[in-house]
């Protein structure tokens, strides 16, 4: 499964979560931009959905451990949110590659596949990411985001509600952003490189 | 102390942290600073520092949430009590008590391995080779993703797409120093895989140097400090069955 042009991908995809993620956390965007790579990786390695999850899955954790130890030092606790998200790039949104590729570019249908799985990856990282924001950090991780939930505290919310609400309201957008920007690198992305990273491993000649 | 240790002992610290209160804190705070003490020495102050500066920020930002903005804290909310921004302080003071200390102990383990280089520490840590072979791919193409950045970004400031300082034309252009730097990391690790990689077997000379050079995945001072923080966390369970604060 792991071919050295695969772990070349992962690689890259992971350089490039740290790279745009890092970027967002420190000038304090209400975003996090922080899975471009997931998504990409899962793009890139489709047809094969188990090597495509596994491979994003990767490239989440790798870009998440070095974020941890070199930006944000609270990522790691959004390991499962990672793992939801590689989950849904793997087995719903690699299903719009084609379209993502076609030339010309279809316009409508490019932007309703991604505003579709703009929500579907946001919902599902809200509802994974919302326990973890309310008990382990008290609702303020330090991203933008944070302003919301005190929006929503302020108005006399639960601090589990006001994080669920907080999450409804941004990752659906911030999610949006990150599958047009991956359909985006993937459709610059040349097809010689795609091939290779798609070619299964060859058995050893007996 | 070798890597796998370091990072058991890690995770068994940060587990106990998230179940401790404060008397928990303190008995993980005072392990923590035997740790430092014995396995790092004088480093550790680079170490807490570096911690202390990743960590007031996030602090300043709870304080301005909750004491500023919000007002009370959780437990005044879910009690739809009025609650006060002392109620407020001193639930971010526990929250941040606990947070200072996961951040401080990530940073004290990862610099007892500081006179390492990170290909001397995956060479040293027990871990399947391929998981080895990829953070070790990752190294060296975060250097190269650096270095496309630097180049693609002086090209479209000299092109002018971009400008150095913040401009509106950076909001409108950034997308395409993004799209630029992906595109020549592609072709380099293109031209890599294809041509230079080959030539010079780097991966076949890298699998030797990956692999294990020892049978023991932990050694004895690995295992007295793991202990120390199991034994941690069983205090911390008792203390919290017999309502410790």
């Amino acid at each position: 499964m792991l071919t050295t042009p695969r772990m070349i991908a992962i690689a890259l995809c992971a350089a490039l979560n740290f790279a745009v993620g890092s970027i967002v956390y420190l000038i304090k965007l209400p975003l996090y931009l922080d899975s471009i790579g997931t998504i990409l990786c899962a793009l890139l390695i489709y047809p094969d959905r188990r090597a495509a999850f596994v491979c994003s899955f990767l490239a989440a954790m790798i870009s998440t451990v070095i974020t941890t130890l070199f930006i944000n030092p609270f990522l790691i606790w959004f390991s499962a949110t990672e793992l939801a998200l590689a989950l849904v790039a793997a087995y719903f949104i690699a299903d719009a590659e084609e379209i993502f590729r076609a030339r010309p570019l279809p316009m409508l249908r490019f932007g309703l596949r991604v505003v579709l799985y703009g929500i579907l990856t946001g919902v599902v990282s809200a509802v994974v990411s919302a326990p973890v924001v309310a008990y382990v950090f008290g609702g303020v991780t330090g991203s933008g985001s944070a302003f919301l939930v005190a929006f929503f505290l302020k108005a006399g919310q639960h601090l589990m509600a006001a994080v669920l609400h907080s999450g409804f309201t941004a990752e659906p957008i911030d999610k949006t952003l990150q599958v047009l920007f991956a359909a985006l690198l993937f459709r610059a992305t040349p097809k010689d490189f795609i091939d290779m990273v798609r070619a299964r491993p060859q058995p050893a000649p007996t | 102390m070798t890597p796998n240790g370091a990072i058991v002992f890690t995770l068994v610290v940060v587990l106990a942290a998230m179940m401790s209160r404060m008397s928990g804190l303190i008995v993980l705070y005072l392990l923590c600073t035997l740790f430092a003490v014995i396995e790092v020495g004088p480093n550790a102050t680079a170490a807490l520092r570096r911690a202390v500066i990743l960590m007031v920020p996030l602090a300043a930002f709870m304080v301005l949430v909750w004491v500023g903005v919000v007002g009370r804290a959780p437990a005044d909310i879910a009690a739809s009590q009025p609650g006060s921004r002392v109620s407020a302080l001193v639930y971010v003071s526990i929250v941040c008590a606990r947070l200072f200390l996961i951040v401080a102990i990530v940073q004290i383990a990862a610099m007892r391995f500081a006179a390492i280089t990170p290909l001397q520490f995956i060479q040293l840590l027990r871990a399947p080779i391929a998981l080895k072979r990829l953070g070790v791919l990752t190294l060296s193409l975060i250097e190269t993703l650096l270095q496309a950045v630097d180049r693609a970004h002086t090209a479209l400031i000299a092109s002018g797409v971009i400008t150095r300082r913040l401009s509106a034309r950076n909001v409108f252009n950034g997308w395409v120093l993004v799209q630029t730097v992906w595109l020549t990391a592609i072709t380099s690790v293109t031209g890599r895989m294809r041509d230079k990689w080959p030539m010079e077997h780097t991966l076949k000379l890298l699998d030797p140097l990956l692999a294990e050079k020892r049978k023991d995945p932990l050694r004895t001072p690995d295992k007295i400090w793991i202990s120390c923080a199991a034994v941690a966390v069983v205090g911390i369970v008792w203390g919290d069955f017999y309502g410790l604060p």
